[in-house]
């Protein structure tokens, strides 16, 4: 024992094509892994659907409809929560530009899209984009409830 | 196994469709086809019943959306029944429960087409 902290590992790394048939394996993958991190069923549902949308924004805008290129998927089991990173080597998609969702703007616009990354933001504790190298990485976290409760206090 | 199916049937001039499965990016044109299918044949009356829907992603919502205008603007609706916890969670995350009724049973939001006050309104 050096009493130094262990670097976290990723517990599963998931690479599908860009495809959105793979949506379906992407969800399934990511509620078992929250099932395995701790979470209830109801939470490791909402985990998988903020994990869904972010693959979605990347196949949808970062690769623009190709289904040719690869999205991969880092779940790493934290002692406090879960870490999701999805990894696409796609054009860079400025999130900054993601307008605040107006339901009833958007239904006189009848717009379709727009919600994704609204259901991001609700779900997990912290959602960030960076680039690495040639890559955007979209990184999540989902806290346990007993670690909300220690930051709480 | 298909992810999704959807089923229509016509009642008393109110359109039920029922997704049964789940709905994201990949499978939701097949709910869209089914709405703009009502629209083409002049129903404006819709009821969306979730009893067999498992999941539903923001592409099942912005579908909803995309067609909510045109449907009020003719005097008609959308309404949904039926939610399991999982999908009602949903709505209510992004505030659609403020944008359409939500009935416990498939008979209410049917019933609620023939409440005069109750015709293409947006709840309260």
């Amino acid at each position: 024992m050096t009493g130094r902290r262990r670097k976290p590992q990723p517990v599963v790394v998931l690479r599908v094509p860009s495809g959105t048939e793979f949506l379906a394996a992407i969800r399934d993958t990511t509620k078992r892994v929250a099932d395995l991190a701790g979470f209830d069923t109801a939470t490791a549902e909402q985990v998988a659907l903020a994990v869904d949308e972010a693959s979605t924004n990347v196949i949808e805008h970062a690769y623009g409809g190709a289904r040719d290129r690869v999205v991969e998927l880092a779940f790493v089991c934290e002692p406090d929560g879960l870490l999701v990173e999805i990894v696409d080597d796609g054009r860079p998609v400025d999130r900054r530009a993601v307008p605040r969702v107006d339901l009833r703007r958007y239904a006189r616009e009848r717009r379709r899209g727009g919600f994704g990354m609204h259901l991001m933001g609700r779900i997990m504790d912290r959602v960030s984009f960076r680039r690495r190298g040639r890559c955007n990485v979209c990184s999540m976290v989902k806290k346990l409830p007993a670690a909300e409760a220690r930051e709480a206090r | 196994m298909s992810e999704l199916s959807v089923e229509s049937l016509e009642r008393e001039g109110v359109m039920l469709l029922y997704p049964s499965g789940f709905i994201n990016a990949h499978t939701v044109r097949l709910f869209e086809g089914a709405l703009q299918k009502a629209l083409d044949g002049g129903c404006y009356q819709i009821v969306v019943s979730g009893v067999g829907l498992r999941y539903v992603a923001s592409a099942g919502l912005g579908a909803l959306m995309g067609v909510i205008e045109e449907v009020r603007t003719n005097g008609g609706d959308i309404r949904i029944a039926e939610l399991n916890d999982t999908v009602r969670n949903i709505f209510e995350m992004l505030g659609l429960n403020h944008l359409y009724r939500i009935f416990p049973s498939e008979q209410e939001a049917v019933l609620s087409f023939r409440e005069a006050s109750g015709r293409g309104r947006a709840p309260a």
